[in-house]
């Protein structure tokens, strides 16, 4: 069968798992402009913005031959949770017939999540799935690994995007490999990669760190966040994301008594208060806040679709509890506009305020 | 010669240029409607400064804020290059020591900035609507044929209370109109409509915060008295409005440029008066290198190219050396 599914952040774990299942893999595009635009064209005006890229996507991979759409679902009561039969009926009246199969979190419709595997897992035996599952498992928590040393990195690069190259050599190098063996090999050589870029020497004390928190779609995948990693990279800021493939796969597919994920921990922080999950990641969301917080992370930047309602409560929240804890929040609602003047400044405005005050308290110190 | 430090505010509707000398004092201040053509009104603003202050001063220090900044930065060749948050807390910090709250209402966006011992410590900014702006008050005054410089005027003049929709553009212009038809006088629908927009702004941007008085009101509408007695009737305190309240940014980032200077003892990168003179060209093309057809915007200063940027991917942004 020919595959296809979202753009979010690197392809290449989706891609494998295609691929290895013995099917025809068609990699969607990042998100460009003409994407975007098809998108918006076929979703209803007052959806959030993620369907609508994700629209797009898929007419784009269906020009290209796709037969089968693999996505996940939602995370609670949020629109999300309707994407996928959203995209099967406008795509139905488009003219397209795509199967859709939708992943649901194992842990709560282990057997809809079963019966959906099975219908791309029908080629190889449950011996086999388990050794591909281990392999991606831990290729996409070896690329995270090497991600974030890039997002450390790139805040002090002295050859403007580098890192950026850097990163793109690693998706190739990790794309060739197939086995344990070949992935160790891939890991080093990368690492090697990453130890050679130059960097300023930064004291510690002028180091900033940003966390960005919010919704899954707008924090991992940059053609649409305007991106804002890089972004917040070039004005010297160290970054950790709140969402990370890797820490998915714990959240959702490893089973609990093995999994390393930390989603439980982190909504436990939220919910002083958000007390309920209240759908997408609203909980999340206010739970990674108080754990940078923690981790003595210096400020947020707290990314939502314009209009996503789990996140429209945690933007309420958040000035009450940025002031409790004491950690200051950006909130920045993004939708189809392009232009990136408007955001730069606040970006540059809010590092501003963060370098000050911690000029102010190191001179007092 | 005395030492005098430049600050330009390349804004939406306006470009502002304040001259400032080395105890802080205002020498010149220009405030020029750029009616769609900021190169050229910048280009102006700079040859009226050199009728006016070139005998007598030196620049030592060059700074630009605003929307534009960037690209007329490149020309004139700026020491400082500052987002006007950051310009117009630094001048309000400066001239209003006391405030605690800036409310600062300029053409396309408008600003809360909260201030806490010298220092910013928090800033909201209008996310999607213009009802909370400027150009919003430009386009009803013209609907109602009167000059804005006057709208202030007339707000005073009012005697009866009219509830105007302050939540959107479209709301507010669809209840001016039925009040209209309902006899209210021109008077009484401006107060309501400064009232409206005083009322959207404090809930759109002061949402969840707390806001401390001193309260200061800068930026272009702060021209317009009617909206400064809205606010002063909203909140019940009273707001200054500085002697420059429709230059802040660009007399803040003119002591941002001084502070620079002094700090880092450097000599300043400011090409002189004739910077109105040169060949400026900013050109555009679309990138065909992949599907995104960005439109790259090119920067020429007689024939060299000193500038792109518009790209998604950085090839062409990357392509010029950094000069």
């Amino acid at each position: 069968m020919k595959i296809t599914f979202p753009y979010m952040g690197t392809p290449l774990v989706y891609k494998k798992l295609v691929e290895m299942l013995g099917h025809e893999p068609i990699t969607p595009n990042k998100p460009t402009q003409r994407i975007i635009e098809q998108g918006v064209k076929n979703s209803p005006e007052f959806a959030c913005f993620p369907m609508k890229v994700i629209m797009g996507s898929y007419i784009d991979a269906l020009e290209r031959g796709a037969e089968v759409i693999l996505s996940s679902g939602g995370n609670g009561p949020c629109r999300a949770g309707f994407y996928g039969q959203m995209h099967e009926k406008i795509l139905n009246s488009l003219g397209y017939n795509p199967k859709f199969i939708i992943l649901d979190s194992i842990h709560r419709d282990f057997k809809g999540f079963i019966k959906n595997f099975k219908m791309i897992t029908q080629n190889v035996s449950l011996c086999q799935l388990y050794s591909i599952f281990k392999f991606l498992h831990k290729m996409s928590s070896d690329l995270d690994q090497l991600e974030m040393q890039l997002q450390t990195k790139r805040a002090y690069e002295i050859n403007r995007v580098e890192c950026n190259k850097v990163w793109e050599k690693i998706q190739s190098i990790f794309d060739k490999t197939y086995i344990k063996k070949d992935l160790i090999k891939a890991k080093e050589k990368c690492q090697i990669l990453i130890d050679d870029i130059n960097i300023r020497k930064i004291p510690e004390n002028e180091k900033i760190r940003i966390g960005i928190v919010g919704e899954i779609y707008a924090v991992m995948e940059s053609s649409i966040n305007m991106k804002m990693e890089e972004l917040l990279g070039s004005f010297g800021c160290e970054v950790r994301r709140a969402h990370y493939l890797s820490h998915w796969i714990e959240d959702n597919v490893v089973p609990k008594i093995f999994s390393k994920s930390k989603d439980g921990e982190i909504c436990k922080k939220g919910q002083k208060y958000i007390e309920v999950a209240i759908g997408g990641h609203a909980q999340q969301t206010i739970g990674h806040i108080v754990d940078y917080k923690e981790q003595g992370f210096d400020g947020i930047v707290h990314l939502m679709p314009f209009a996503c309602l789990p996140e429209l409560v945690s933007q309420s929240i958040i000035p009450k509890m940025s002031n409790e804890i004491g950690i200051p929040v950006l909130t920045i609602a993004l939708d189809e506009q392009m232009g990136v003047a408007n955001n730069t400044t606040r970006i540059e405005a809010f590092i501003d305020i963060i370098r000050n005050s911690k000029e102010k308290k190191y001179r007092a110190s | 010669m005395n030492k005098v430090f430049l600050g330009i505010d390349v804004g939406s509707v306006s470009i502002n240029v304040v001259v400032i000398d080395d105890e802080y004092k205002v020498i010149s201040k220009q405030y020029i409607r750029s009616n769609g053509q900021p190169l050229e009104s910048t280009k102006q603003a700079i040859r009226n400064l050199r009728k006016e202050i070139d005998a007598k001063y030196n620049v030592y220090g060059v700074g630009t804020t605003g929307s534009g900044r960037q690209l007329i930065g490149m020309m004139i060749g700026a020491d400082v290059i500052k987002n006007e948050i950051t310009a117009h807390a630094t001048a309000t910090i400066h001239y209003v020591p006391e405030a605690r709250t800036i409310f600062e209402i300029g053409g396309q966006d408008s600003k809360m900035i909260f201030l806490k011992d010298g220092l910013i410590t928090d800033f909201a900014m209008n996310t999607v609507c213009a009802a909370g702006t400027g150009s919003f008050l430009d386009h009803q005054a013209e609907r109602l044929g009167i000059p804005i410089q006057e709208f202030g005027a007339f707000a005073k003049r009012a005697n009866k209370k009219v509830r105007i929709a302050g939540r959107c553009t479209v709301f507010a212009e669809s209840d001016m109109i039925s009040k209209q038809q309902f006899g209210f006088s021109k008077e009484d629908i401006i107060k309501g409509l400064c009232e409206a927009l005083v009322r959207n702004y404090l809930n759109n941007l002061g949402r969840g915060k707390k806001i401390h008085a001193p309260y200061v009101f800068q930026g272009g509408v702060a021209a317009n008295d009617g909206i400064r007695v809205a606010f002063e009737k909203e909140l019940g305190q009273k707001v200054i409005v500085p002697e420059h309240f429709d230059v802040m940014g660009a007399l803040g980032v003119a002591v941002l440029a001084k502070e620079y200077i002094e700090f880092t003892k450097e000599i300043t990168k400011f090409r002189g008066y004739e910077a109105a003179d040169v060949d400026f060209t900013p050109t555009s093309f679309e990138c065909s290198g992949c599907s995104n057809l960005c439109e790259v915007i090119k920067i020429e200063i007689n024939g060299e190219v000193i500038a792109m940027w518009g790209d998604k991917c950085g090839k062409w942004t990357n392509s010029v050396k950094a000069i």
